[in-house]
């Protein structure tokens, strides 16, 4: 079933893109379609703990992003979009090659302040500053986005999902307004996804039920973005054979509160969200929990020369706001307490040598493991609170 | 903090009040390399485009991609000089109030999630104008003041 959608997806976006490339041998006169893409390479480094491969106390070369991406509009009101994506991140994504989205969207009102629309297919979900963009590196504000809010682990539920999106702009005196209103289904079904609702992969499968989403965002004439988005989604448990765990539930709530100020070179974000997450009907092996979290980051880039970028973030992690420390977990579990939280300082610089290339460097000093991941750290006992870790990234676009 | 001496002021650069304002002025220094001083750039449409002024705040909601169509509902076509050019770069900061890296961060969220369709890179000001001379909607622009043949120059408001 799943591949078989998948497989559909695929070649309604290949058809897209290969009508595109006929139609570029006219010599791009025509401004309808345009085809662009990137691929990009890390180094990692780290201590007491592996990140996207072996990088403890070595150098990981297991991060790899590389997209094509195209744009057809066949009529003034039709768009249709769609990437093909490549990504590896140690043992956490080695799915390789995806269809990343595909998507018709259908501009139904367009004047030349206001645009309503609805877009349908294999959608982007929008979800705080970064999601929709979040594998194009040359978007993101350094190599890893903050993980406390865009965590790794969980991609696969947030990148994009069978649905339809009614979206609206309009610019008006008092700055520009947008939003988003989404409908979709959700892919649980995926061994991280597992990792981080289940704690361990399970021999079941998670299946993501109907989700809903809302984004607004304001853009102030003072170069101010203020963004909420609100998401809603659950998933029902299969139980494999032979499996302890009985057929549960995974109930998920959040709203995100997003916030961005531009001064002149100077770009200063924050994000904050308190996400509430409930397992309920897993039998005795994996006692009903409700439980309601806390994630932020703070963040500066500076832009000190046209081609040089610095970037200051600290974020923070609590997987439960009223046990903070992770020691009741602790107690309750016998499983380390820094699983329950991060925090971690990240310092990065970019440079963007053309316009075609990029270069980055990127060092965070992190205190837990509430976002490491899973896979890449398979025995819990092993992990350590305190570690370092430094990246190197090279990208090219066209 | 000025960064300029006064006539007859004495300065110790040992001073820590004087390192900090030197940290200042370099800073600064740097800060004036995002504005060389460059050829004035003026906004050009395709002939078909009606009127014959463009306010700033609609230039800048075209060039970031908010403003899709022309009043009377044309759909806009965008031509831009490469990120680099210095007549692309007297322009974004002169006419839009962004610089280049902004405007490319913008372009790229909208048109890698779908949203919006990138505007169309030339390599140079003669392909600029013979694009937006035969393209329905074109706006461009250019370093040269000066009339072109069938190209309209707009005011800006």
């Amino acid at each position: 079933m799943m591949a078989s959608r998948r497989s559909r997806w695929s070649s309604l976006l290949l058809g897209g893109l290969l009508t595109t490339t006929a139609a570029t041998a006219d010599g791009l006169v025509d401004p309808r379609y345009h085809i662009q893409g990137f691929a990009a390479q890390a180094l990692i480094g780290s201590t007491n703990n592996n990140f996207f491969g072996d990088s403890k106390d070595s150098i990981s070369t297991g991060f790899t992003e590389a997209g094509l991406h195209g744009y057809w509009q066949p009529f003034d009101a039709l768009r249709l979009s769609g990437q093909i994506l490549y990504r590896q991140a140690g043992e956490s994504d080695e799915e390789g090659l995806r269809l990343d989205y595909a998507q018709a969207d259908w501009q139904f009102y367009r004047t030349e302040t206001t645009q309503q629309g609805i877009k349908f297919g294999k959608v982007k979900l929008p979800y705080g500053l970064y999601n929709e963009t979040r594998d194009v590196p040359f978007t993101r504000p350094s190599i890893l986005l903050p993980q406390s809010i865009y965590i790794d682990n969980s991609r696969d539920l947030l990148v994009a999902a069978p649905g339809l999106v009614l979206h609206g702009s309009t610019v008006q005196d008092y700055g520009a307004f947008d939003y988003s209103l989404g409908w979709v289904r959700p892919d649980f079904d995926s061994e991280a996804v597992e990792y981080v609702v289940l704690g361990v992969n399970r021999p079941g499968n998670l299946e993501g039920k109907e989700t809903i989403g809302a984004r607004l965002r304001w853009e102030t004439p003072t170069d101010t973005t203020l963004m909420l988005t609100y998401a809603d989604a659950s998933a029902d448990y299969q139980p494999g054979s032979p499996d302890n765990l009985r057929a549960g539930k995974f109930e998920y709530r959040n709203v995100l509160a997003s916030f961005q100020q531009r001064f002149d070179t100077l770009t200063l974000t924050a994000e904050y969200g308190e996400p509430h997450s409930k397992l309920s009907g897993f039998g005795p092996w994996l006692p009903d929990t409700s439980r309601v979290g806390q994630t932020y980051y703070f963040q500066g880039e500076w832009r000190f020369h046209p081609a040089w970028e610095l970037m200051l973030r600290y974020e923070s992690l609590y997987r439960n706001k009223d046990d903070k420390s992770g020691l009741q977990f602790q107690a309750a579990t016998g499983l380390p307490a820094h699983g329950m939280f991060t925090k971690d300082w990240a310092l990065g610089l970019r440079w963007d040598v053309t316009p075609s290339w990029m270069l980055r460097a990127e060092y965070h000093h992190v205190d837990g493991t509430g976002w490491l991941p899973g896979l890449d750290n398979p025995s819990f006992a092993a992990r350590e609170q305190r570690w370092n870790m430094w990246l190197l990234q090279a990208a090219y676009r066209f | 903090m000025p960064c300029y001496k006064a006539t007859g002021q004495q300065h110790d650069s040992t001073r820590p009040v004087t390192l900090v304002r030197s940290l200042f002025c370099w800073l600064f220094g740097l800060a004036l390399i995002f504005s060389p001083p460059a050829a004035i750039a003026g906004v050009i449409v395709n002939p078909g485009v009606e009127g014959r002024s463009i306010s700033t705040s609609s230039l800048r909601n075209i060039y970031t991609l908010r403003q899709t169509v022309w009043p009377n509902r044309q759909p806009i076509v965008i031509f831009v000089l490469p990120d680099d050019n210095p007549v692309h770069e007297a322009f974004t900061k002169e006419k839009l109030g962004l610089y280049p890296y902004r405007l490319r961060q913008i372009w790229d969220r909208l048109s890698f999630s779908g949203m919006a369709n990138i505007p169309i890179e030339v390599q140079d000001e003669n392909e600029m104008r013979a694009r937006v001379r035969s393209t329905p909607g074109a706006i461009g622009y250019s370093s040269k003041d000066t009339a072109h043949d069938g190209i309209k120059t707009l005011t800006l408001e």
